[in-house]
């Protein structure tokens, strides 16, 4: 059994029809989109590749040639692909990367997100409840490498906010102004961006906003979760999602005199222009 | 084609090193740092803990608490478990158990600097200030720069029973209680007596010894023997070898951090309201660490 496995594994690096996944070796000049899983990844993957290839019609299959997801692009692909490279992941922080677009979610919306799509693909049982799946959700027993959100997030912002070389997006702001938000997205990078390419591209990516639209609505948790599901969470990755500016509901007794750690090494991404300070107000 | 051949036939039969691709269990411990902060004497603090009946030394440490990243496949698949091992890589959420060690980055680039002309990776007339320069831009080594690896495992676990965040400066102080919280932390069997004589085994002096007799650990061998792998091991040092530029570079780059974890700044001008938020865990003690 063993030598089949290694053999068939043995034929595929030498066609190039593996997929590199973790050992995918990094180019200086790669641009990483990087999230936690159900955060708009694949959403913000159309809205590129149909900036960057207006003469494409770009689809699921296609998706991969375009952008290299290194759990799902075989090697032959990969090598195919036109420099800079773009590059998915879902993996916590990498030093490696030079170039970030680092898309994050209220991860209280993440929840139920990642709750339905993983009971979808019957990676959990489908009638498990919310309120039990919570507990793997919150202690990062759901994906080894990519950590809990508070991991996730929290490793790549520690490390690299402020950073010339690190673009922070909301989920949430790019439902409330996709235009605006591609168009930082393109400057980063250094890609056309004229309103005309913008437009398109937010339009021939809007079906992919979301597999279920009605997840894809911010705050929908505040009618999903119950208030101590929201409280588990929030107690959790509470200074986190301050510094992101999702406002939280519970938690009054949080001192705002003591700075948390992340708003101190992250102050650029918390106080900045670039996120309202007082926070992205959900529900209206 | 045929270097390809070499090292396909080598990851075949587990003769490579591993890396950060080596598969972690979730009952594994791992002595995590930056590289210079002390790793390999809480190494030996450690080992000589966990194997009062083998005194650690140089020639033997790697298998005492080998490193995950040096080892092969092969090698690492034939530890027993629960399995305590070093690394210097920045966060990976596959490590459930994690004993972080962190050292005044001014201490760690002085140290580092001497330890890359030991490994011959820079000549001597390589200058310090240079070399901050690369530190600070996180291009001296594949483990992130001091700042990100030391924030990348900070933000997600500093709340986490099962992380441990040490300061060499404070094992330097008291490293009988260090040690002892160590202990805890891994729950290991302590008396003061066993902690003592640890303590006592993993004295830089005897360390100094050792390396003089038996130099075949992976951080000490093929290098020059005119520096020392344990030079001074002590703190502070880098106010006599730093010239005021680089510091001021350190604390440009590193302030919020530095100052959270107490590191006082010498150059850069105190924050007005400084997030003092490391906590000691005597009370009788003041906060912060006093480096002379």
């Amino acid at each position: 059994m063993r030598v089949i496995r290694y053999l068939t594994a043995g034929f595929q690096h030498a066609f190039g029809l593996h997929r590199p996944g973790r050992k995918l070796p990094v180019l200086p000049d790669d641009i990483l989109l990087a999230s936690y899983p159900n955060s708009g990844n694949t959403w913000m993957r159309f809205l590129i590749a149909n900036l960057l290839h207006p003469d494409q019609s770009v689809d699921s299959n296609k998706l991969p040639k375009l952008i290299v997801d290194p759990d799902v692009t075989v090697k032959r692909d990969i090598d195919r692909v036109p420099r800079p490279r773009i590059v998915k992941t879902h993996s916590s922080f990498d030093p490696r990367y030079r170039r970030v677009i680092y898309l994050v979610r209220d991860p209280r919306d993440v929840a139920i997100s990642r709750y339905r799509s993983l009971g979808r693909s019957g990676r959990i049982p489908a009638d498990l409840p919310l309120e039990t799946f919570l507990e793997p959700f919150l202690n990062s027993e759901l994906d080894r490498y990519t950590g809990s959100w508070g991991e996730n997030v929290g490793s790549w912002l520690a490390a690299r906010s402020g950073y010339t070389g690190f673009l922070l997006i909301r989920y949430e702001d790019m439902v409330a102004d996709t235009p605006r938000e591609l168009v930082r997205i393109a400057k980063f990078v250094g890609w056309p961006n004229t309103p005309a390419r913008i437009s398109q591209a937010v339009e021939r990516s809007f079906a992919h906003k979301s597999a279920r639209p009605e997840s894809a609505q911010p705050s929908g948790w505040r009618s999903e979760l119950t208030v101590s599901q929201v409280a588990r969470i929030e107690a959790a990755w509470g200074d986190i999602m301050t510094c992101l500016g999702y406002e939280l509901v519970s938690h009054p007794s949080q001192s705002p005199h003591e700075p948390s750690l992340i708003s101190s090494l992250a102050s650029g991404a918390c106080h900045s222009g670039l996120l309202p300070r007082h926070g992205w107000q959900s529900g209206n | 084609m045929f270097k390809r051949l070499i090292n396909t036939t080598k990851r075949a039969l587990g003769k490579t090193s591993a890396g950060r691709y080596f598969e972690v269990f979730d009952d594994d411990t791992f002595i995590v740092s930056f590289p210079k902060s002390g790793n390999t004497w809480t190494r030996f603090l450690i080992a000589n803990l966990l194997h009062p009946e083998e005194p650690a030394n140089f020639g033997n440490i790697d298998r005492l608490v080998p490193e995950s990243e040096e080892m092969t496949m092969s090698q690492l698949s034939g530890l027993l478990r629960p399995r305590i091992m070093k690394s210097h890589g920045y966060f990976d959420a596959r490590f459930r158990k994690v004993v972080y060690i962190v050292r005044d980055p001014r201490d760690v680039v002085v140290s580092q600097f001497y330890f890359f002309r030991k490994r011959r990776r820079i000549t001597d007339d390589y200058s310090i200030e240079q070399f901050v320069t690369r530190f600070v831009a996180g291009e001296t080594c594949d483990y992130g720069s001091w700042g990100s690896n030391v924030a990348s495992w900070l933000v997600p676990r500093q709340n986490s029973s099962n992380f441990l965040l040490l300061r060499y400066e404070d094992m330097m102080k008291r490293t009988n209680e260090e040690l002892g919280r160590v202990a805890s932390f891994l729950e290991v069997h302590q008396t003061p007596e066993l902690i003592a004589q640890a303590v006592e085994r993993s004295s830089a002096d005897r360390m100094r010894k050792l390396e003089g007799t038996n130099a075949t650990a992976s951080v000490t061998k093929d290098a020059r023997q005119d520096i020392p792998f344990v030079r001074t091991a002590g703190s502070g040092g880098w106010k006599s070898s730093l010239p005021e530029k680089s510091i001021l570079e350190l604390e440009t780059a590193w302030a919020p951090l530095m100052t959270w974890l107490g590191y006082e700044l010498a150059v850069l001008a105190q924050p007005l309201k400084t997030p003092a938020m490391y906590q000691l865990h005597e009370q009788s003690s003041p906060p912060g660490v006093t480096v002379r």
